[in-house]
């Protein structure tokens, strides 16, 4: 630094000579370094930042949000209450294409008084496995990791491989027989009910 | 000629360079272990010529992708084969590597100033993971959906970024067209190319490493030919295993090469999906629920940890106690990864509903080129529909999702569907001879193949078989075979056409004997003797139409009435939307349980 600056005045005041002092020498090459680092990563930079913006596109893509949809009628419930499953048809999309009237997801359905309907999501709150009935058990079992609950969607495996009971669903029985059942996914993996966006 | 090599020496250098090669030497002896590195620069050779071909064939979309492996792997000549040399050639790569990290840790070679060997070794080990990992998910048949898409999903759990990584890792709010395509850049693009940077680097680091400790032996073997032969020797080693595993389920038949399994549905989840045997280890630890619930700890903090700790190994090596601790510690990985992975494969061996699940998917993927084959090609809606109008895939499911919690399938065959205690007659080639003798036999009439487990143990049938039929059937033995061979032609079961024909005659006979009616019309109707209401009709007894009648509605009159145990009616009413299943879903079962479906004349 020191040295830098007594060449400075050593140089002539009109800054015309033709001598190149090493100060000048490692100024211009500190300027050539800085310049090529710079345009340099400029012009990786610039393809690089088109690109990311199009991988981070996802990012901006939303779910639907959840709403009602008829799913069944109450006489296709069984009376015990044993709970069955059912799809939820609606129209998927799948990038560029667009499925019309396909099932879209499940719910199990049990009845749990006159005219009352449970709803739970099939999906398992640990890892997004599909949970299955087992009759045996009289309850739901999630096949990859044992995850085992009630007809309530309880946990009943201590410890539980699962973070939350299974999410429990909205359900509206308008006119006391169509089924309806707010469709909803919720995030796994954690303790809390929180809707995927 | 001369002036020839002249010119290119002088250009290229390649003299000078033929030349060090030849001086060059190894230190210590000659060894097969160290042509390690030459191995695996044969095995990159061979992912990268195979998967080059295998990229030539295949396309990246929902709608295409099993469409197109289905293609290479029935209809394309070799396609198997080079499916199969790539997907044995990856596995290999991943047990090459970990045999040369933990050969450079026992030796404790990761030292200085070799700590960049060692690390470049150890991300051509993640790398690989990740080509294992992306490759599976491209033949988009059930299992590779369904497991990836509950790796992928464990992004979620983490904390705040969880969705947002899940959206990137799967280019969308679900798995679709742009997860392949995603996939497929990852596999055949960014990860080789990263792996060839890594191997490249690993040679340039050995140099310099060799350089900076003085090591250039001066008096050891000459590299050339002696070490390079026997470099060649271990990739010819390397060639023959992969092979041999290629070819370990011969080069005929479905099972030839690596098994493609049905193809992925959208939305449903394939039961019995478990993750590759290299992630089995981690599978069984997460299992094992050491942490309570939630997947952070096992699936992230851990292996992360493990990862961080390997990074570190030629720090802590550099410590006499701690490069023990560092072959301790990879020793105990070892085992306990061997461990945990056999204790899944024990656990999901045991499980018969895992099993009877596995084995659908094997099924369900075997007869995909029957079908399409049949079908004279995949129609533009998908492969999908074809399966799930087929009895044999199709009705198996559905006595697996309605009928095996009760009811077991248990024959001589592998497909054996059992829960585990049942409740109900066995249903393995239910109405045939023989499970009619069988219902007929006293010893076996109250089993638990039959009525041994339902309230019909201690009812008049039961108590009819072993005592008065017992009896009967000691005065008139032949009675009995008569009895046994007219009942189970009233099931016209197709195994049994062509038995049935042969027994014409004696069939006629029984039915102008009346047998059936003399034995059994106290209780049951047949034809015009006996009534309804008392015990299950056996006119047409085990027919399609009786089996789904029953199966409709087994407390119908006709079948057990107010007699009828737990049996549920699947379809009480008309009305398709009321009932559990649709009039053409209890025809796939009955189907199924009558083993009659489509298979391709030989």
């Amino acid at each position: 630094m020191e040295n830098a600056s007594s060449s400075d005045s050593n140089r002539p005041p009109c800054g015309c000579g033709r001598s190149k002092g090493p100060a000048e020498e490692s100024r211009r090459g500190f300027l050539a370094n800085t310049a090529t680092v710079v345009l340099g990563t400029a012009a990786l930079g610039a393809p690089l930042v088109v690109g990311l913006v199009s991988f981070l596109n996802p990012l901006r893509h939303k779910r639907q949000a959840g709403r009602f949809f008829r799913v069944a009628t109450l006489d296709a419930l069984p009376e015990d209450g044993t709970p069955r499953k059912f799809p939820v048809i609606a129209d998927r999309q799948d990038a560029w294409t667009l499925y019309k009237d396909v099932p879209i997801g499940s719910v199990f359905l049990r009845r749990v008084g006159p005219g009352q309907v449970k709803a739970l999501a099939v999906i398992c709150p640990h890892a997004g496995c599909v949970i299955s009935y087992d009759a045996t058990a009289d309850g739901f079992l999630c096949p990859c990791h044992t995850a085992r609950f009630d007809l309530d969607g309880r946990r009943t495996d201590e410890p539980s491989k699962s973070p939350r009971p299974m999410d429990e669903l909205e359900v509206d029985v308008p006119g006391g027989n169509e089924v309806w059942v707010k469709f909803q996914q919720f995030q796994t993996g954690i303790a809390q009910k929180v809707v995927k966006t | 000629m001369k002036a020839l090599c002249d010119w290119i020496d002088s250009r290229t250098g390649l003299g000078e360079w033929l030349r060090r090669c030849q001086a060059a030497r190894v230190p210590g002896r000659v060894c097969l272990c160290r042509s390690l590195p030459l191995v695996l620069v044969l095995a990159f050779a061979l992912q990268a010529i195979t998967g080059v071909f295998l990229l030539m064939r295949y396309c990246p979309s929902s709608d295409t992708a099993w469409e197109s492996v289905y293609w290479l792997q029935y209809e394309t000549q070799g396609g198997w084969l080079l499916r199969a040399i790539h997907h044995c050639c990856g596995q290999a790569v991943l047990v090459l590597l970990g045999l040369y990290l933990v050969g450079i840790i026992l030796r404790g070679t990761y030292r200085a100033p070799r700590e960049l060997v060692f690390w470049s070794v150890l991300l051509l080990g993640l790398v690989t993971l990740g080509l294992l990992l992306s490759g599976d998910l491209l033949a988009w048949d059930e299992n590779s959906r369904s497991a990836t898409l509950t790796r992928v999903g464990f992004l979620q759990a983490l904390p705040g970024v969880g969705e947002s990584l899940f959206k990137l890792a799967a280019a969308g709010p679900e798995f679709g067209n742009l997860t392949l395509s995603q996939f497929t850049t990852l596999h055949t693009v960014i990860l080789p190319g990263a792996f060839l940077v890594l191997l490249l680097l690993r040679w340039w680091f050995v140099r310099r490493a060799t350089a900076a400790d003085d090591a250039q032996p001066t008096d050891g073997p000459f590299y050339w030919p002696g070490q390079a032969l026997t470099g060649v020797v271990g990739c010819l080693i390397l060639l023959a295993v992969v092979f041999g595993l290629a070819l370990a389920h011969g080069t005929t038949g479905q099972r030839r090469g690596v098994v493609l399994g049905a193809p992925a549905d959208p939305v449903e989840f394939y039961d019995a999906a478990r993750p590759e045997w290299a992630f089995l280890g981690l599978y069984g630890f997460s299992k094992l629920g050491v942490f309570g619930s939630g997947t952070i700890v096992p699936i992230f903090v851990i292996p992360g940890a493990l990862v961080c700790l390997f990074l570190l190994m030629p720090f802590i090596g550099r410590w006499r106690l701690g490069h023990v601790f560092n072959i301790v510690l990879v020793l105990v990985l070892l085992g306990g990864n061997v461990y945990l992975s056999c204790k899944v494969l024990a656990e999901d061996r045991a499980d018969g509903r895992h099993q009877a699940l596995l084995r659908q998917g094997e099924l369900a993927g075997a007869r995909m080129p029957v079908l399409i084959r049949r079908h004279g090609g995949i129609p533009p809606a998908g492969p999908l529909g074809l399966l799930h109008d087929d009895p044999k895939v199709a009705g198996r499911k559905l006595f697996i999702q309605h009928c095996a919690s009760c009811h077991d399938y248990v024959g001589p065959a592998r497909d054996d569907i059992q829960f585990g205690e049942s409740s109900a007659p066995n249903l393995f080639g239910f109405g045939s001879r023989r499970w009619i003798a069988g219902l007929l036999d006293p010893k076996q009439v109250d089993s638990d193949h039959y009525f041994g487990n339902t309230a019909f143990k201690r009812g008049e049938m039961v108590k009819f078989v072993k005592q008065e039929l017992a009896e009967l059937f000691e005065e008139a033995p032949e009675d009995r075979d008569l009895l046994i061979l007219a009942l189970s032609a009233e099931a016209k079961l197709p195994a049994q056409r062509e038995a049935d024909e042969k027994d014409a005659k004696r069939i006629a006979e029984a039915r102008e004997l009346t047998l059936i009616a003399d034995y059994c019309t106290d209780c049951h109707q047949f034809h015009e003797e006996g009534r309804l209401g008392t015990a299950p009709e056996l006119t047409g007894y085990a027919s399609r139409e009786w089996t789904i009648g029953i199966i409709r509605n087994p407390a119908d009159p006709r079948f057990y009435g107010k007699r009828n145990d737990r049996m549920q009616a699947y379809a009480k009413t008309d009305d398709e939307t009321k009932n559990l299943l649709t009039s053409r879903q209890i025809e796939l079962l009955v189907d199924w349980l009558r083993g009659d479906w489509y298979e391709p004349e030989q």
